[in-house]
């Protein structure tokens, strides 16, 4: 469904110094600095696939987005969204696709909802049987009818993401791109929208590609996920896998009966292991362990606990996916 | 086909754009006063100029009347139609804002120009109709029907020749992000063209003939109606220069596109 080879895009970045000197001196001699926002990246989307798209900011995650949909023309490097180069056929492609930029609405400004649909109904030439059958669909998972007389201006961060979704899929696109759909949302908007991307996903197999900042929606929405550091990818493949070969920190919690026992034990100096690989501490009754799961055993652990202490209760913890991320973020050794 | 879906899209753009006009009737009434307002100035200024000089590098004051008035005619066009084009110059690339329409299935340049339409320019219209109506009908000139051919052309090619100068520096703004000031210094030089060349310097007469061809949408093709330029220049020459400028502009626009550079955000 989308190819990307080898692409690259810089940016010229002018350097200017400030004040008035600054702009004269600029002037006569230009200091350009190359800016790799996207370097060398490839990879391949099927049919009907969720793909997470992540990496830190200024990663290059809406640089990429932004070449997929025919908005930057790459450096160098070749895409291909189902079978039309987005930035040599940006009409044609733009049929097929829909994008949403949180941080940006797509919509008229000026305009109430419903006028606003009413001209994407044109400009995508939807017919007026598939258009009534679409906002009905919208209507009930997005919620639009409380604001769809509002001029746009005057809608909430929620209410305006929720239009922009729909506005993104009024047309039926097999491909959607949503560069951080979620951002700034309540948890209730926040569940309304990936729900929504979801059902659409598993009624029309449409292709969705997404960045966020927020691990949840990744993991809630995606099978794949494409991890971006500094331009570069770092990882691409499912989120099982990325927790098997960087998860192996484990967290478990104990809840004992009597607290005061807590500072009694001392875990890490009975194991005597190095502080990374494992290490504890205390929060009321509880006993919360991090540990490597390659070093030592859970039961282990629970046993010598168990053989100190009254223990009414255990937890084990999965590995969170944002920690993983943040140690590839900080490029720690994993 | 596609002419008539395109015309049926600004059909609904431009009837989207007058429902949210309508919602601020004062600012649209104040907008047209403005105008009138500056267009009587501009006239009171001719007669003034008239009443020192009687005899302009031998123009009469009707033909003078009537090179100005025809010169609003393409320049209100212009500003009805096209005057989103401005805020390409500054500061919708700069700011990213052109993102929405690369990602639309409609021609990019159609859809900047249908948002929105310039109610102001009825100013310029209506003064410049009038204006042209009653130098017409001073000088007595006999209307034939290829003059009702001729005439809307001309204002038509000269229309073409603003945007055409307008898109070719608003489109500037893709390489230096804000074209605001050199837009409107350029845009500014059409002021010169409501005038004959004939009172100004060589250099003037070149740079806005053939350089910034503002001549074309307004004295040359003027001149001709009122019979005092052939018709090979006033209206051959309007014709060719419009297609050229158009043809110029929408080039340095499309290989702007490509190196549209969004924002950063
Ligand atoms: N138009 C531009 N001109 C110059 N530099 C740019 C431009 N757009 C992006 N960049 C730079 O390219 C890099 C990648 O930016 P991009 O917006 O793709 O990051 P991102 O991964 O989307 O980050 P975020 O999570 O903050 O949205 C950044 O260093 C940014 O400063
Ligand atoms: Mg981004």
């Amino acid at each position: 469904m989308i190819t990307v080879e080898n692409v690259l895009k810089e940016f010229q970045i002018t350097k200017k110094e400030s004040g008035l000197k600054g702009t004269i001196k600029s002037l006569f001699k230009k200091e350009i600095t190359i800016k790799k926002a996207v370097n060398d990246i490839s990879f391949q989307i099927e049919e009907g696939e969720i793909v997470g798209y992540i990496g830190a900011n200024g990663a290059g995650k809406s640089t990429t987005i932004k070449m997929m949909t025919g908005i930057l023309v790459p450096t160098s490097g070749k895409i291909t969204v189902n079978g039309l180069v987005p930035y040599e056929n940006r009409q044609k492609n733009a049929q097929q696709i829909g994008v949403v930029f949180g941080q940006r609405t797509q919509l008229w400004w000026n305009l109430p909802l419903s006028e606003t649909y009413q001209l994407l109904k044109e400009i995508y030439n939807v017919s007026d049987e598939d258009y009534n059958r679409r906002m009905e669909f919208f209507n009930q998972i997005l919620e639009l009818e409380g604001f769809m007389n509002n001029t746009v201006r005057t809608l909430s961060l929620g209410q305006r993401m929720r239009a922009d979704l729909a506005a993104s899929l009024l047309h039926n696109p097999k491909i959607l791109f949503l560069d951080e759909p979620t951002i700034g949302l309540d948890i209730v908007v926040k569940e309304k929208v990936l729900k929504a991307i979801k059902e659409i996903n598993e009624e029309f197999q449409t292709t969705v590609i997404l960045t966020t900042h927020d691990m949840s929606d990744i993991e809630e929405l995606c099978d794949r996920m494409i991890i971006i550091d500094e331009g570069k990818k770092v990882y691409d493949g499912s989120i099982e896998k990325i927790k098997g070969r960087y998860g192996y920190m484990r967290r478990v919690e104990i809840d004992v009966k009597n607290s005061e026992g807590l500072n009694s034990i001392n875990i890490e100096e009975n194991f005597n292991l190095k502080e990374e690989d494992l290490i504890s501490w205390i929060e009321e009754n509880r006993l919360h362990v991090k540990f490597n799961r390659k070093k030592i055993n859970i039961s282990e652990i629970v046993a010598y606990v168990m053989s100190k202490l009254e223990v009414i209760d255990i937890t084990i913890k999965e590995t969170n996916i944002e920690e993983i991320i943040k140690r590839i973020y900080n490029k720690e050794e994993v | 086909m596609r002419l008539k879906r395109y015309l049926h899209l600004y059909k609904k753009f431009a009837s989207q754009h007058l429902k949210s006009l309508m919602q601020s009737k004062v600012d649209f009434f104040l907008g047209l006063i403005g105008f009138f307002l500056m267009q009587a100035g501009g006239v009171a200024f001719l007669y003034l100029v008239f009443q020192q000089i009687p005899d302009l590098n031998g123009w009469t004051f009707n033909e003078l009347l009537f090179i100005y008035g025809f010169a609003q005619l393409p320049r209100g066009l212009d500003h009805l139609i096209a005057d989103m084009i401005w805020r390409v110059a500054n500061p919708m690339i700069v700011n990213g804002d052109f993102d929405r329409y690369l990602v639309r299935p409609i021609n990019p340049l159609f859809q900047v120009i249908a948002t929105r339409f310039q109610v102001d320019a009825f100013g310029e219209l209506i003064v410049g109709l009038g204006l042209v109506i009653m130098a017409l009908f001073r000088m007595e000139v006999r209307l034939t029907l290829m003059y009702f051919i001729l005439f809307p052309l001309l204002v038509v090619s000269g229309t073409v020749i603003y945007t055409s100068i307008k898109l070719f520096c608003a489109s500037l703004a893709f390489w230096m992000k804000n074209s605001f000031p050199i837009l409107h210094l350029v845009y500014s030089l059409s002021d010169y063209a409501k005038y004959p060349l004939g009172i100004y310097i060589n250099p003037i007469r070149l740079i806005l003939s053939f350089i910034i061809p503002f001549a074309f949408a307004a004295f040359i093709p003027a001149s001709y109606l009122i019979g005092k330029e052939s018709l090979l220049i006033g209206v051959g020459g309007t014709v060719v220069f419009a297609a050229l400028s158009f043809s110029i502009a929408y080039r340095v626009w499309s290989k702007g596109i490509s190196i549209y550079e969004s924002a950063g955000s």
